[in-house]
């Protein structure tokens, strides 16, 4: 028998520490190579762990919650060469559920196996269709405060959450008790992981940069007929992957890298240190995506040099990625500009901040079919707002309305990017 | 452990074909899994305990005997009818007729859904592998990327009362009896001991039941379970209260009671004191599944016990009912296969076909104190229903408990005619977090037993119109 130290591996580029989440092996347990042993949460993403070698689990050295420096050894893995026969049995992954109350209220005539335990943690106030809505959204009903009579958690509250990145992973049976506490009393939530790195990040990118925003409202017309011929040719070759995935973004990001080229300004970063501006040459495009540990922007590596329709199945695909937290950090780094469309939250016009160390974020607010004047006539036309936050450090409210206006041109004008298409 | 031996592969592997089983089979093979189902009894036994011996059975026995009571009691409104008399050949032909009609369906539901039926006992070898034994005694090995266990449970029996399938029975035998016994002792006043013993006394029987507790439905709120009792001594049916049988004698039962010993007529006994999970033989441990001392296996919100392996039905906690089987069943398909799901009622509906019926869904008024809410309790009486005294019944109520902090209504509670229906829309009631003034507001049709609970409803809304509070 030799026995195998497992280290934490560096798992992600200059991430020092991680903190772990939850096992997934529990001490006596048969491993084997490359199957999940743990998951621990970066700065940055949720990664799952390999195990190391074929073994039993002889030792594991910390607890979930517990930060994790890179190179501490985490778990001790015993190869078990030779040793023939039946496995130790395994404790099941999950706390297992008290008898009687804690499968529900049942009150019945039962078996005397209902044994009365503790009082269970009081049920959030929703129907059986939200609760079954927040499971697939992730989304802790116990942190969901409900806007219905009384209290009670509406469908609309839970995706509400989710959509706010109010998502956490499902509760263990074992944590859901010590995350809940009675009404009306204060509940601390550990500021940690994905949470801390957007609380730190936005604090700094808010008190550091100077923004300046450019407000605008585009007539959308061109581009949604775009959007629809494009789709309805992705749906007329049977590609129901790609219509799906032809939404105004990547049409955006397609624009914004034809309007960043002319606008180098507009895709550069700033170090006040050395007092350098570095204009950037690569296009990598960031996707704000709610996810449901937070918010995260994936990114879209040389975006100028990909087709619309590489660049649809791209963003779906990272989005899809984000909300399952599959993430990897790579995907998460890297960006020069950032796109942020939260108009499907239903805000108007947003303020975007900054994502340091980029200089300008694009939002895309409502769009919404409003009556304006074309001459003197009041038609009716679909209005998509845009706010761009530009850092003044760098960009002033010229540049940054230059770059926007060439925007705002593409945008209702989509046909004008064949006037250099090669 | 044979070595070379070939396994089959399988991918979803449902050990037990009852109502959990079943029903994790279907919900399985719509998420598109291919699912194999072991059932130890055949084919012919899909649908389980409930289907054969159990539930179904048991209803038809007891809409036979309140045929024949009811009958009788009409004499009061007019009905004439000299000689009502019984024919349990027949009925037990009738009764098969249905049990094989449902089976049937069951098989068939399945087969549509393409889930392969397998005959013969299964038995975990290994985590991932199991061996199944063919009724021709061939040894077969499967092996399995995932399992759902739905085995059941069966009749416990008593040392000093063996089950001989002829003086002395559980339910199974009781019900295929096929003519009614002069007497029979009915050992065990839970739930199944009164429905079969109130059957077999409204046949024609001589019936004495016997409880080790000081009261029937030990398990039942005594409000409850009050109007039963009175119904029983009304039937002529001996309650002994307090006592054990300690053995058997010529056409008598021997027991033990707090006054001595006594003796009661009993040509036939049934024991029906509880149910025990078929958990002891499967090999569950070679299977990495931990079986607790009560043979319940400890699982998961979503009925995982393992990775892979996922538990339900009467072999994990809570009531042994085939309506939590059922769900409990597409929730285990449901996880197995990646999606989020969990057992999470607010409410597990519970039903005794007792004289008359006793249904609850959600927390006694004693629990709702106990959990530190608000309680808030109306009792509305079938005295006042309009349609209860044109069904001849006057005895017994139906009880809300509501929350009055979060407005919201707790627990249904009803002992009457048809409370076995009734309990629905409490349930929802429950699992909806409604209002009292939700189901008071609601219009329930006239005259119907329904109406009870919009009263019970406006009683907590503090304006009934029925009772005077």
């Amino acid at each position: 028998m030799s026995a195998y130290e497992f280290k934490l591996p560096d798992v992600g580029e200059g991430i020092d520490a991680a903190q772990l989440i939850e096992w997934k092996v529990a001490v006596g347990d048969p491993v084997k190579e490359d199957e999940p042993l743990a998951e621990v949460e970066t700065d940055k993403a949720i990664v799952v762990l390999p195990c190391p070698a074929d073994g039993v689990v002889a030792e594991l050295r910390f607890e979930p919650g517990d930060e994790i420096p890179v190179g501490e050894v985490i778990a001790v893995i015993e190869s078990a060469a030779g040793a023939e026969g039946a496995p130790p049995s395994r404790p099941p992954e999950r706390a297992p559920v008290p008898a009687g109350r804690g499968d529900g209220a049942a009150s019945a005539p039962q078996p005397a196996a209902a044994a009365t335990g503790a009082a269970a943690p009081r049920r959030p106030l929703a129907s059986p269709a939200t609760r079954r809505r927040a499971r697939e959204l992730g989304v802790d009903l116990a942190a969901v405060a409900g806007s219905g009579p009384g209290g009670r958690i509406l469908r609309e509250d839970v995706e509400a959450a989710a959509g706010a990145g109010g998502a956490r992973p499902a509760p263990s049976a074992s944590s859901a008790a010590s995350r809940t506490a009675p009404s009306g009393e204060t509940r601390t939530i550990p500021l940690r992981g994905v949470r801390k790195t957007i609380a730190q990040r936005l604090t700094e990118a808010w008190q550091t940069i100077p923004h300046v925003i450019d407000y605008r409202e585009v007539d959308a017309g061109a581009l949604l007929e775009a959007r629809d011929a494009l789709r309805a040719r992705a749906a007329a070759r049977g590609d129901e992957r790609l219509a799906k995935a032809i939404t105004l973004t990547p049409l955006i990001v397609k624009i914004t890298c034809r309007a960043l080229a002319e606008h180098p300004y507009a895709n550069a970063s700033v170090d006040m240190e050395r007092g350098e501006i570095a204009l950037h040459g690569s296009y990598h495009i960031g996707i704000a995506t709610s996810a449901p540990d937070g918010l995260m922007v994936p990114v879209v590596r040389d975006a100028d040099g990909k087709t619309l329709t590489e660049l649809a199945l791209e963003i779906a695909a990272l989005a899809e990625a984000a909300r399952e937290r599959r993430l990897a950090p790579e995907q998460l780094r890297g960006a020069t500009f950032t796109v942020n469309n939260f108009g499907a939250l239903g805000i108007w016009l947003g303020t975007p901040i900054i994502n340091p160390p980029e200089v300008a974020n694009l939002g895309i607010g409502r769009l919404e079919r409003r009556p304006v004047a074309r001459g003197d006539e009041v038609v009716i036309r679909p209005i998509l707002p845009l706010s761009v936050s530009g850092d003044h450090r760098v960009l002033d409210g010229d540049t940054l309305a230059a770059f926007v206006s060439r925007m705002v041109e593409l945008m209702e004008q989509p046909v004008l990017l064949l006037e250099e298409a090669r | 452990m044979v070595v070379g031996e070939l396994a089959e592969p399988v991918d979803l592997l449902v050990v037990g074909g009852g109502p959990g089983g079943y029903a994790a089979a279907l919900r399985a093979a719509q998420l598109g899994r291919e699912v194999t189902l072991v059932e130890r009894g055949g084919p012919e036994a899909l649908g389980g305990s409930c289907l054969h011996v159990g539930c179904i059975p048991s209803k038809a026995l007891i809409e036979l005997a309140s045929g024949v009571e009811r009958t009788r009691a009409l004499g009061a409104a007019g009905l004439v009818c000299p000689e009502v008399s019984v024919d349990l050949g027949r009925f037990q032909e009738w009764k098969r007729g249905i049990v094989a009609g449902l089976a049937g369906g069951v098989e068939q539901l399945l087969s549509r859904r393409g889930v392969r039926v397998v005959h013969g006992s299964l038995r975990f070898n290994q985590p991932g592998r199991a061996a199944l034994t063919t009724p021709d005694g061939d040894v077969r090995f499967l092996e399995f990327r995932q399992a759902i266990v739905a085995t059941g449970s069966r009749p416990v029996e008593l040392a000093a009362l063996p089950f001989d399938g002829e003086r002395v029975l559980d339910s199974t035998g009781a019900l295929a009896l096929d003519a009614v016994p002069a007497s029979v002792a009915v050992v065990g006043a839970g739930y199944i001991g009164l429905e079969l013993g109130t059957a077999l006394a409204k046949l024609g029987a001589s019936v004495t039941i016997v409880e080790a507790l000081d009261r029937i439905l030990p398990t039942v709120d005594a409000a409850l379970a009050a109007p039963v009792e009175r119904r029983l001594r009304g039937l002529g049916i001996e309650l002994c209260l307090g006592a054990l049988a300690r053995e058997l004698g010529d056409r008598e039962l021997v027991l033990e009671t707090p006054d001595g010993e006594r003796r009661v007529p009993a040509e036939r006994v049934v024991v029906a004191v509880g149910r025990r999970p078929n958990t002891d033989d499967l090999g569950l441990p070679e299977a990495g599944v931990q079986v607790g001392p009560d043979g319940l296996i400890p699982v998961g919100p979503d009925r995982r016990a393992t990775e892979r392996v996922a538990a339900i039905g009467d072999v994990v906690a809570g009531p042994a009912l085939a309506h939590k089987a059922m769900r409990e069943g597409i929730v285990a398909a449901e996880a197995l296969s990646g999606e989020p799901a969990e057992f999470d009622p607010a409410a597990i509906p519970a039903v005794v076909f007792s004289d008359p019926e006793i249904a609850t869904a959600g927390l006694t008024e004693a629990e709702a104190r106990a959990e530190g809410l608000d309680v808030q309790v109306s009792t509305f009486p079938w005295a006042a229903s309009g349609r209860a005294r044109t069904l001849g019944e006057r005895d017994g109520f139906v009880r809300l408990v509501a929350d009055r902090a979060s407005d919201r209504i707790v627990g249904v509670h009803a002992v009457g005619p048809h409370a076995s229906e009734l309990v629905a829309e409490g349930t929802l009631a429950i699992e909806m977090v409604a209002s009292p003034d939700d189901v008071a507001g609601t219009i329930h049709a006239h005259p119907t037993l329904s109406e009870a609970l919009g009263e019970a409803a406006e009683v907590l809304a503090g304006r009934p119109l029925h009772v005077v509070t």
